[in-house]
């Protein structure tokens, strides 16, 4: 075999075996174990602020629920309007466990990751649940049932006494094997967590865009009816797509009334489904890198326009509205000129990037 | 289409160079302000020595204050004013210099009455080293009460919720609970009804902030409060309550104390009225009787519901501009000074606003004076001496601020309006509840 | 019994004002299939113009609620040149997002006026004392503003079954290349049926504004309620949205009316609407009155 494993200077796959890897050369890998050892790292080494960090974590977190929708919206070409609510059905049954078992309870603080996995399953239940009617239903309907799915449970959650009517049920401090983890290092303990279960399941994404249960999905979407003659079940599909997506959400849930300490009903309303959407869409539908663009930029825009918003509002006092006004104004802004002009989001930019990088000093 | 697509990248790009540049634009707009005043000091050297010799006194220091608040989003009707009254009262204590030569500043931020953006606001304004902490919602300040607690930092929340105090020090409310609201009006129900049991029904936001007095309610009737409850509704958007008022009236109700922001009772209102439905005298028998805490009135009511906010109680522990005494003047004068609008002046909020940044100021002024430092420790122990002989009298309360280890709660009288050609008139003197005691 | 009289007329009154907010919905849908997310901030939109022409502009409320449907018109009509024309052909996700981005832009210019966070409420120009028949009662308001919307739900109607303009549109409803080919343009059809829309939907914001007042979150509540109506009705069906939306309105004032209060419930209006969205989209995915174009996958 003629070809250099560093550095991939022509197509010389020969079984689609060797197209599939994860990583086509060796510096890919390399580059990735240096990242990833970064971002370990960074932390011990940089100092952050409890604020940065919380939103880092928020960040991450985000991401997982991003990976989820991406595999119902971006894989599967399914529009849910709801994906906040399957984030609110992880975060509730760890809430639900606060609720019956006190909020301290050692299932709560030592088992956590048996918790988090909870979230995880009933969110596929869940999933696959409000997934059924895309036995019937396509497109815009399909879109317009995730929505009044996400209604029905703003609506349980803020009647249920079970729940607090909405408000802020607390979760414990949770331990490690060093003991209780403390208000100093909540944040960099939930960073590691939910780092580690971004990078575990990006893997799992990866894997499974390379499997059968994978390309299905993606054969659903680009066309069902020819998914159908190939002997996929699209029915099936759709609903084991929504049952996927709904545990990553799970996850995500928990991960947040973990991260937060409490779970309450504002975190997954309908204003927050459109942000996931609008993520997975800046990131670049249907990609992993997008996954994580998305989420980053979106959050990080946010906070900027914030910060920017109060440096405008010191200086034009009595215009405090027109400081207020940018965040809407910005978030819709963004959604609209990348759907106008860079429907492949920022994965794409990423691409451009890399083939740039890859080919330089040459032009192709 | 490609000079757009061009267009387009080059915004990104400066845009993600800004995201990259101000990680902290605030800290560096902070930075940039002292550099400055550094550079203009440094002018002459007497100012030189002059900044010397103030931090050899000791003077010259920066207390910080955080407030977070829903200037955007639900309620923000309220959180406006509120935001506003805060930020105003800092500036002038900063510029009539009420402090010294200290400077007090206030990081004000928008929540949208979000619990989520509230907590990163507080985690910011911990690692900008506040030393007293000024919350908004009431779903904020249950879920943010164990860092409260951990944190070791006095609250003064905008919210009243009594619910707020339970097994926490820290926080502490500027007039008296909602609770303590709803039962002093049920009180003045009571005393004022004509024949038999008061029958009385609930109109209350669905939220923590709406369901806070309820229970509270339902204990003083068990204590011996003469009125029935006959049902507390939680409303929804709805565009109209003739369902509710036609349902309230089936079962014999009277009176419906309403605990939710203005613009549903408005709504509430505005149906009675087109049902014909409001009572014009009090206790009119067969009409209802509309009366509201704190939230669920004010000014901006009367703009929104027109005539058909006519004949409707309400009750505060703050005096309304239409008091025309000196606390009035003086609110108007601080408004029109920091170039608020006429609205903004007279709202209540607003009035809410200003008080508790007084009682803050307060108590750093007290600490001051005492010789101590000024940190969470000697302003919390600064709040709870607040009461006797040191109470706090702001202008704008009917009643001093009073804070104990057992007195959490500030104002403790309220005063009584009712909307009369459509301005809210006082009636009768600020009163106290007798029940409250009973039902702790 | 009049109990239930009265919730029948305050039924049909919010029911007749879901009925014109359905109406602009399913015009933009019918038309272009494209579902409007944005469609409650055009309603404010419509009601806080009014507002401003009526209070600050002093101009007579009859002329200004003309004026603000005017405006409204052509704002709707340069949204969809602007935003919506480069999108034709593209994935329904991006059309959905793009009215969903346009949704966050219009709040972001409402908050830039006063409308964003203060209330606001009409003069009255009408009497006070309601109209009581036999125990039930509807106020002035209400009935003058149900008096215009079934005029407008009558003109629009008109509009549709006989203009050539409204024929052309249904034209291309049914059938793009067809009518194409006859010389219907259909980039025009689009931008008529978004201008259409921001009227009725102007019509509607300038009712609900003199019934309730002007806040900014009721207003675009409609936009989300909406839905369900529209869902009931059949997307593609007109007189579906507007028999859809006077049902919509009874089954929230029955649910108030009977379900509140009893077994503990609380704001049954507000959630079902979406319960009976999810059935019907189970049983009868087009609606009552809606065209049997979705198949069954």
């Amino acid at each position: 075999m003629s070809q250099n494993r560093w550095l991939a200077t022509g197509n010389f796959f020969t079984s689609y075996r060797q197209e599939q890897r994860i990583f086509l050369t060796h510096l890919d890998r390399l580059i990735f174990i240096c990242l990833l050892v970064v971002l370990f790292v960074w932390p011990l080494c940089v100092e952050v602020s409890n604020k940065q960090m919380l939103v880092i974590d928020n960040i991450l977190i985000a991401i997982v629920a991003i990976l989820g929708l991406n595999i119902l919206t971006g894989f599967a070409g399914l529009i849910s309007i709801g994906h906040a609510a399957f984030v609110g059905v992880g975060a509730y049954t760890v809430a639900s466990f606060s609720r019956v078992l006190g909020d301290s309870h050692l299932l709560l603080t030592h088992g956590w990751p048996l918790m988090i996995l909870a979230a995880g399953l009933i969110g596929t239940i869940m999933g696959a649940f409000v997934g059924l009617p895309a036995f019937r239903l396509k497109h815009l309907y399909l879109a317009i049932a995730t929505l009044s799915f996400q209604m029905i449970f703003q609506w349980t959650i803020n009647f249920m006494t079970f729940f607090n009517q909405g408000q802020t049920i607390s979760v414990g401090r949770v331990s490690w094997f060093t003991g209780q983890i403390g208000r100093n290092d909540h944040y960099l303990f939930w960073y590691y967590v939910t780092l580690s279960i971004v990078i575990l399941f990006s893997f799992a994404v990866r894997n499974l865009l390379r499997t059968r249960y994978g390309r299905c999905l993606v054969a659903v979407r680009d066309n069902d009816r020819a998914a159908d003659a190939m002997g996929i079940h699209p029915g099936f599909t759709k609903v084991y797509a929504f049952a996927l997506s709904g545990f990553f959400a799970g996850v995500a849930g928990a991960l947040h009334a973990y991260l937060w300490r409490g779970v309450g009903y504002e975190s997954f309303t309908l204003h927050q489904s459109i942000s996931y959407l609008a993520m997975a869409i800046v990131g670049g539908l249907g990609t992993l890198i997008g996954s994580f663009f998305g989420p980053a930029a979106m959050i990080m825009l946010d906070l900027q326009v914030e910060n920017l918003s109060q440096v405008i509002g010191k200086f034009l006092t009595v215009t405090m509205d027109l400081a207020t006004a940018f965040r809407p104004l910005t978030f819709g802004l963004v959604i609209v000129l990348f759907l106008m002009f860079e429907p492949r989001g920022i994965a794409n930019w990423w691409r451009i990037a890399r083939s740039y990088v890859k080919l330089w000093p040459f032009r192709y | 289409m490609k000079t757009v697509k061009k267009m387009f990248w080059f915004i990104f790009m400066i845009s993600c160079g800004l995201l990259f540049y101000s990680c902290g634009e605030g800290e560096k707009v902070a930075d940039l302000e002292s550099k400055v005043e550094q550079l203009t000091s440094e002018n002459t050297t007497l100012q030189k020595d002059l900044t010397a010799l103030k931090e050899k006194v000791g003077e010259g220091q920066v207390y910080k204050l955080g407030c977070s608040l829903a200037i955007t989003g639900p309620t923000s009707d309220a959180g406006n004013p509120y935001s506003k009254g805060v930020e105003d009262y800092v500036q002038y204590v900063n510029d009539e210099k009420l402090l010294g030569d200290s400077k007090l500043v206030c990081f004000i931020k928008d929540d949208g009455y979000e619990n989520e953006a509230t907590k990163r606001n507080f985690e910011e304004f911990l690692d900008e080293g506040i030393v007293l902490y000024l919350n908004y919602s009431t779903g904020s300040t249950l879920a943010l009460k164990n860092d409260f607690e951990e944190e070791k930092i006095p609250v003064i929340p905008a919210s009243f919720h009594a619910g707020n105090l339970e097994g926490s020090h820290y926080i502490f409310l500027p007039i008296v609970s909602y609770s303590n609201q709803a039962i002093s009006l049920s009180e003045y129900i009571v005393a004022n009804h004509k024949k038999g049991t008061p029958q009385a029904a609930m109109f209350i936001n669905p939220s923590a902030f709406g369901r806070g007095p309820v229970d509270d309610l339902k204990k003083a009737v068990a204590a011996g409060l003469k009125m029935d409850i006959l049902e507390v509704v939680e409303h929804g958007q709805d565009l109209d309550n003739t369902a509710l008022l036609k349902r309230l009236l089936e079962k014999k109700v009277q009176y419906v104390i309403c605990h939710t922001v203005q613009p549903p009772v408005a709504t509430l209102l505005k149906s009675a009225q087109a049902l014909g439905v409001a009572a014009k005298t009090y206790g009119e028998p067969g009409k209802l009787t509309f009366l509201g805490l704190h939230y669920a009135g004010g000014p901006d009511l009367i703009t929104l519901a027109g005539s058909a906010a006519e004949g409707y109680y309400w009750t505060t522990s703050y005096k309304l501009t239409s008091y025309k005494d000196e606390g009035a003047d003086a609110q108007l004068a601080l408004a029109k000074r920091y170039g608020r609008d006429e609205k903004t002046a007279n709202s209540q909020n607003y009035t809410n606003g200003v008080q508790v940044a007084q009682i803050a100021v307060e108590a750093i002024r007290r600490a001051k004076a005492k010789g101590n430092e000024i940190d969470r420790q000697s302003l919390y122990e600064e709040l709870l001496a607040m009461n006797g002989y040191d109470a706090y009298y702001p202008l704008t309360t009917v009643g001093p601020v009073t804070f104990s280890k057992d007195d959490q709660q500030g104002v403790d009288t309220l005063q009584l309006y009712r909307v009369e050609d459509g301005v809210f008139q006082a009636i009768g003197v600020p009163f106290r509840s007798e029940f409250v005691k009973k039902v702790k | 019994m009049i109990y239930f009289l009265q919730l029948v007329v305050s039924g049909t009154v919010v029911g007749s004002i879901y009925a014109l907010s359905g109406l602009g919905f399913v015009l933009i849908y019918k038309s272009s299939r494209v579902l409007n997310m944005a469609h409650g901030q055009i309603i404010a939109c419509g009601a806080f113009i009014t507002f401003a022409l009526t209070v600050w502009a002093g101009i007579p409320i009859y002329l200004s609620f003309i004026i603000s449907m005017i405006i409204t018109f052509f704002m709707a009509m340069s949204v969809e040149r602007v935003f919506l024309r480069r999108l034709i052909g593209e994935p329904v996700i991006s059309v959905i997002m793009v009215t969903i981005g346009l949704m966050s832009i219009l709040d972001g210019l409402i908050y830039l006026t006063p409308f964003g966070t203060e209330n606001f409420s009409f003069p009255e120009f009408l009497p006070k004392t309601p109209i009581t028949m036999g125990g039930v009662s509807i106020s002035w308001t209400q009935f003058v503003g149900v008096i215009i919307t079934f005029m407008l739900i009558a003109g629009f109607s008109w509009f549709f079954k006989k203009s050539t303009l409204g024929i052309s549109m249904r034209a291309v409803s049914d059938d793009q290349l067809a009518s194409m080919s006859i010389g219907v343009s259909i980039p025009k059809v689009f931008g008529l049926a978004w201008a259409a829309a921001g009227f009725s939907a102007a019509a509607a914001g300038g009712i609900i504004g003199n019934i309730t007042g002007l806040n900014f979150d009721t207003l675009v509540a409609f936009g989300i309620i909406v839905f369900p109506v529209v869902i009931l009705g059949g997307l593609d069906s007109i007189f579906g949205a507007i028999v859809a939306g006077i049902i919509m309105g009874l089954i929230q004032q029955f649910a108030a009316g009977y379900l509140d209060g009893h077994w503990g419930l609380n704001g049954t209006a507000n959630v079902l609407p979406y319960i009976i969205l999810l059935i019907i989209l189970l049983f009868k995915p087009h609606g009552l009155f809606g065209t049997h174009e979705i198949e069954r996958v």
